[in-house]
């Protein structure tokens, strides 16, 4: 009875797994389909920056990047074609893993790497950001050790057709039906059009003080893993003779980044002497300058021109 | 080792695979030995306490059972003391040494007492709270001393319970580890639907709503009255989700090897009232304190001021039991004060003769939302966030923050699905089972169904159970 019974439920499990594998496969066509089949939207922003770019300026960064880099002004000002590669959310190990496919497939003249001390914070949230790459697994498997970090089994969910699809369903379909309506990025630019109040900045900035002597008694504790891929990023734009700027672009206040973190940031970088680092953290014609502003961590789109064209200036001389 | 990661899924797998094989008389040593590899993937040296205390009333048990007159009650009190004392070390330190720093502010003095930098022991509040049921059940002749020492500490540790309940009974469980259980088809396959269940509740609709309900808590002063009562309703949903889903899991893993694990949620947001909540959420903890505080104290039995003196403290007490904060008592004092208020109100209509009753659709949501404003002290970082975000509601109507729209969506479908199942289970409990379908192909699509929800729907990112760090 034990025996027949344990038999009928190995029986159907079988029969179970096995349409769930057939569910799997079929379900994973149809979003890689839906996935790939977007010409608009952030999917489409990520597909273009690993198999397209070919320009001769590449921007690496996060929302920051996207939010407050000109393409078309940088473009202008240097005399070379610019594309921002900045993705919303993502920090070091995207930069990272997004630069070796890329410079797998051709080697741009100049790299403009927006970075903040953040980044160098422990933390596994940047690690669970690189899902945004799944999708892409298959034709790049260098991808594959970045994945890894996220934790020790995550390359076995990849056995599923579905998973690297994971929360994409919705915005695809998005993008789909509403491409007509989506807003054009400019070469990867994003900019933000609103302005921040002042209401909004100066409650955010007497918050801000508080913060910032809590986070300056905090102890210092790093995200080794981010560190090393800082260093990798850097040191690959160096084998390969690129051009490389490391940009702290502005922030609302000047107390944002914790001063020992921003020097260990100036640290790392100083390590490669062909790499310049300009920081504009400081910088009073953007600190509390809060017009210039969408919300406490991005510039608006005056904000980012402005900014795009005295980062062109310096990089000129 | 999270229930929600691929770990405990190999884990799972090979526990049960070598539960069934193994002769009944080396399965205790088996599930004693896969509970401490369970605990122990979290802090392992938190064994030892553990370990400690699991002595302590195994000796207690049979010196209790073995003793008469105020011997026994020693023994019994020893126990109590010997398990309080670790909560109290582990848990309420460091907060009763605030207090009392606070004291000693007040009169310019600096508080001479050590902190303790120590992390919680995971999962202690309910161990500690189902050896404590073990003393006070032999003490009270309900249940025989175990004398097998490995069956006892597998009472304690029986790992699919051993971090968040349900915080079971001796009566219940400790014979279910003496009886061979052959496999069971039946039990089998209910025991892994229930699983999957709490994997959807948990990955689909927890762990999505945690990305909102974290972004609007990490920041109250920054989001307007509509926001916040969105995201203490979502929160609402996400604690019940994160909690049951866990439950779901504990007890299908429990099934799927011949052992019951008694109900511990009864789809609390149909409540009608507060009361009626109690019976339906976390059942074995308020089961608990039923048996073990409010009828010791006397319980419906005694004038009706200090009846509600004894609900008062009962729910006080069970707020402390969640975590040691003013947050959690206020809390729990809060439940206490509700169904305070609503058996004067049920005592009032009956003096006035007053036969109205609300519509059930109403109740309903008058007890969802008290229960919600609650929770705002519950998941609030500081006593000061949940004041500014209680006063926040005064700009109720504003349009609210969406944390991004994908999310959102994902929020509100993860939401539709769980309130359509929930809603038929509990009204049409007998028709559309889809997952208990006569038809062998609609189970098998509804649960491959599940299973690509899951997969396409659900966050991956090892969010921690809620109801771990009590």
């Amino acid at each position: 009875m034990e025996m027949n019974g344990f038999l009928l439920f190995a029986k159907r499990l079988t029969i179970f797994m096995l349409l769930v594998v057939v569910v799997d496969h079929i379900g994973g066509y149809a979003l890689k389909k839906l996935y790939f089949s977007q010409e608009k939207g952030q999917f489409s922003q990520i597909t273009y920056s690993l198999d397209s770019t070919k320009h001769e300026v590449l921007i690496f960064g996060s929302s920051r990047a996207i939010r407050h880099y000109s393409p078309a002004i940088l473009a202008e000002k240097l005399n070379q074609s610019v594309y921002n590669v900045g993705m919303d959310g993502q920090m070091i190990p995207y930069y990272a893993a997004l630069q070796e496919v890329i410079l797998n497939r051709y080697t741009p003249e100049m790299i403009i790497l927006d970075v903040t001390p953040w980044e160098l914070n422990a933390g596994k949230a940047k690690y669970h950001k690189l899902s945004a790459l799944l999708p892409y697994v298959d034709e790049h498997p260098e991808l594959l050790k970045y994945i890894s970090y996220t934790n020790d089994l995550e390359l076995v969910k990849l056995y599923s057709h579905i998973y690297p699809f994971n929360s994409s369903l919705f915005i695809g379909l998005y993008n789909f039906i509403l491409k007509n309506k989506l807003p054009d990025y400019d070469n990867g630019y994003l900019p933000l059009t609103r302005v921040m109040g002042e209401k909004g900045f100066k409650s955010q900035k007497a918050k801000s003080v508080y913060e910032a002597a809590a986070e300056e008694k905090r102890k210092d504790i790093y995200d080794k893993k981010a560190i090393a891929l800082l260093h990798q990023f850097l040191k690959k734009a160096d084998e390969k003779n690129i051009k490389t700027w490391v940009v702290i672009s502005p922030v609302i206040f000047s107390n944002s980044f914790n001063s020992t973190k921003l020097q260990k940031l100036k640290d790392i970088v100083s390590a490669y002497p062909k790499v310049t680092l300009y920081d504009y953290s400081q910088d009073t014609g953007f600190t509390d300058n809060f017009k210039l502003y969408a919300d406490i961590f991005h510039l608006n789109k005056t904000g980012a021109e402005l900014f795009t064209s005295r980062l062109a200036n310096e990089i000129v001389k | 080792m999270l229930f929600n990661s691929l770990a405990f899924v190999a884990f799972y797998i090979i526990v049960t695979a070598l539960y069934f094989l193994l002769p009944h008389r080396y399965r205790w040593l088996l599930l004693l030995t896969a509970s401490c590899y369970f605990y122990m993937a979290f802090v392992p040296v938190y064994i030892l306490i553990l370990g400690g205390t699991i002595v302590i009333d195994y000796i207690a048990g049979i010196w209790i059972e073995k003793s008469k007159g105020k011997r026994r009650k020693n023994f019994l009190i020893l126990s109590l003391i010997a398990n309080i004392g670790v909560l109290c070390v582990f848990k309420y330190y460091n907060f009763i040494n605030d207090n009392i720093s606070l004291l000693f502010n007040n009169f310019h003095y600096q508080n001479p007492i050590p902190y303790l930098d120590i992390i919680l022991p995971i999962g202690l509040s309910f161990h500690t709270f189902q050896a404590m049921s073990y003393t006070i059940e032999v003490y009270r002749g309900n249940t025989k001393a175990e004398r097998h020492f490995g069956i006892y500490s597998l009472y304690v540790m029986f790992y699919p319970q051993l971090v968040a309940g349900p915080i079971e009974r001796p009566q219940n469980i400790l014979p279910q580890f003496h009886t061979e259980h052959r496999f069971d088809y039946d039990k089998m396959v209910s025991g892994l639907k229930l699983m999957l269940w709490g994997f959807f509740k948990k990955l689909v609709v927890a762990d999505r709503l945690s990305i909102y309900v974290d972004s609007v808590f990490g920041h109250p002063s920054s989001h307007n009255g509509t926001t916040v009562a969105l995201a203490s309703l979502f929160f609402a949903i996400q604690i019940y989700c994160d909690f049951s889903g866990y439950t779901d899991i504990a007890i299908g893993c429990a099934r799927t090897m011949g052992i019951t694990l008694m109900k511990n949620f009864n789809r609390p947001y149909f409540s009608k009232s507060i009361k009626e909540f109690w019976s339906r959420w976390h059942i074995s903890l308020s089961t608990w304190f039923r048996d073990y505080l409010y009828i010791p104290l006397g319980g419906n039995r005694v004038a009706i001021p200090r009846m509600y003196l004894n609900l008062l403290i009962v729910f006080t007490v069970s707020g402390i039991w969640h975590g040691a904060s003013y947050n959690f008592v206020i809390w729990g004092f809060l439940h206490g004060v509700f169904l305070i208020t609503a058996s004067i109100f049920d005592r009032l209509k009956q003096k006035w003769g007053i036969t109205y009753e609300l519509p059930a659709f109403v109740n309903i949501l008058i007890t969802l939302l008290l229960v919600s404003v609650t929770w705002i002290f519950f998941r609030a970082n500081t006593f000061g966030d949940a004041i500014t975000m209680l006063s926040s509601l005064k700009t109720f109507g504003q349009t609210p923050f969406t944390g991004g729209i994908n999310n959102m969506a994902h929020c509100l479908f993860a939401i539709s699905i769980l309130f359509l199942i929930e809603f038929k289970m509990e009204y049409f409990p007998g028709t559309l089972n889809l997952f208990n379908h006569p038809k062998m192909w609609v189970r098998y699509t509804s649960m491959a169904t599940l299973v690509f929800i899951i997969l396409l729907f659900g966050v991956f990112s090892g969010g921690q159970f809620i109801y771990f760090q009590f």
